[in-house]
């Protein structure tokens, strides 16, 4: 359980996929525009991080493992992705209309978001077992949702700002992103090993 | 030598064989799990949405209010009235989606907007004492005062041209034109536009020749006294009111500029003879 806690609180704080491994970037700064966005995005990220990286590890250790095959990782990985992206598409659709309507857009973006393979692999890499990797996978999305929310947020409020004419637009949000990753990094001191 | 060569190759063999099957069965698995399951929870769709999707132009521009034309269509058919209207298809769109809905047109919805540059001096009407030799686009011009005397006037450089999606606003002797026949209302070259010249306006539709579109304007944006304006533009408008005064006209003035009231009702006979009788023949009209 202490175990589990500690995975947690490192994924979503201290090495948090977005500010300290500058994985999913391209979702970081395009969906954070507005904070409604950013919620639905986050909330879908979470949802396919959990699943992807709970199938990937069942896949890897009771296929690839026992065959092995373990070269084939990537592969299978973005496989089983890209195919529970897609599931979670058609049944969030049928089921829900409102939340499609919310994620809608999102969902298909999710597929090509690096954080996700990342989370897989790293996931493979530390040798977590199976209730470790889940809790690693919903804490990895936990992590980004937070990221988001706190980036829209800024950017909301940046647009009533007095912005100088040359960081307006791309240029402010970057450097907003390197500060915030730079305040992230004081939580690197929050669990001793 | 020879049969560690062999041995590796048949050890690379087993093993791409074993590897492609592996690969191969869950590609298939998932492809099997998505074709069910997309089978089973397909979503019945409206069959209006298909029609009006058909109908529509399709490219998703978001100058009705909606973020598609999907999510247009869907609400349109929800609602049951042409609240927002497509105004890149304009009327004859607008008429085939009330067809098909079996609703009728009401007179806002059916009207085409174009875009009009409020300024309509050509070169050597407007007076030039400076020399601009800076990057030729309109936006860098006026941070430094523009490269003519009027402040409000076309600068002429091309702004709006590199804007356009259809490519129907030209620059000729020295000022913004527009084709109203290729305009499609999108509304991009207003944001880029630094002197904010050109607005949307309701297109007037002669009722026996539809194809022939024209559109009137007041082509002036200085809202300085007469004075001034005589100084630096001899097509600027002097405010002098006298396109108001005919009866039942649709001009009014404010700030000293005469501004055409769109919403009012005035056949194309009417505001001809008052475009003749304005003394700086600013009051234009665009005809495609």
């Amino acid at each position: 359980m202490k175990e589990l806690f500690q995975i947690f609180i490192s994924t979503v704080l201290i090495h948090n996929f977005v500010l300290s491994y500058f994985l999913g970037l391209c979702p970081f700064l395009g969906v954070s525009g507005k904070e409604k966005s950013a919620l639905g995005m986050g909330l879908a990220v979470i949802f396919v991080m959990t699943l992807s990286s709970s199938v990937s590890w069942l896949i890897y250790h009771f296929i690839l493992v026992k065959l092995g095959l373990v070269f084939l990782a990537y592969v299978v990985f973005i496989l089983v992705i890209a195919s529970l992206v897609q599931i979670v598409e058609m049944f969030v659709r049928r089921y829900s209309p409102a939340l499609f309507k919310a994620l809608g857009i999102y969902l298909p973006l999710i597929t090509t978001n690096c954080a996700i393979l990342g989370c897989v692999l790293f996931m493979i890499a530390r040798d977590y077992h199976f209730w470790a990797a889940v809790v690693f996978g919903f804490s990895g999305g936990v992590g980004f949702l937070l990221v988001l929310l706190i980036m829209a947020g800024i950017r909301e409020e940046l647009n009533y700002a007095d912005v100088p004419w040359v960081f307006k637009g791309a240029s402010i949000s970057l450097i907003t992103a390197g500060l915030l990753a730079l305040t992230f990094m004081g939580f690197s001191g929050l669990l001793t090993s | 030598m020879m049969n560690i060569e062999v041995v590796n190759l048949s050890f690379i063999f087993s093993e791409g064989i074993k590897g492609l099957l592996t690969l191969g069965t869950i590609g298939v698995v998932f492809s099997v799990i998505l074709i069910i399951l997309n089978e089973k929870l397909k979503v019945k769709e409206d069959p209006l949405v298909e029609e009006i999707l058909k109908v529509l132009p399709g490219v998703d521009c978001g100058a009705c209010g909606f973020p598609s034309c999907k999510m247009y269509g869907l609400q349109i058919i929800k609602e049951r009235k042409l609240n927002s209207f497509c105004k890149v298809g304009g009327r004859e769109v607008t008429e085939k989606i009330a067809n098909i809905l079996n609703i009728k047109v009401t007179p806002e919805s059916s009207f085409k907007m174009v875009a009009v540059v409020r300024c309509g001096a050509e070169i050597g009407e407007k007076k030039v004492s400076t020399i601009y030799r800076g990057p030729k686009s309109c936006r860098f011009a006026h941070l430094v005062g523009g490269n003519i005397d009027c402040k409000y006037g076309c600068l002429g450089l091309g702004d709006c041209v590199d804007v356009c999606p259809v490519g129907a606003i030209s620059i000729k002797k020295g000022k913004a034109e527009v084709d109203i026949k290729k305009c499609i209302g999108c509304g991009r070259c207003i944001e880029v536009c630094p002197r904010n010249l050109l607005t949307l306006v309701p297109v007037l539709v002669k009722e026996q020749q539809e194809e022939k579109l024209s559109v009137y304007y007041v082509a002036c944006n200085n809202k300085e006294k007469a004075l001034y304006v005589k100084n630096v533009c001899s097509r600027g408008c002097l405010g002098c009111g006298i396109c108001t005064r005919t009866k039942n006209s649709p001009f009014y003035l404010q700030e000293n500029l005469a501004y055409l009231d769109y919403k009012r009702k005035a056949d194309s006979k009417l505001l001809e003879e008052i475009r003749n009788k304005c003394p700086t023949k600013c009051i234009e009209r665009n005809e495609s």
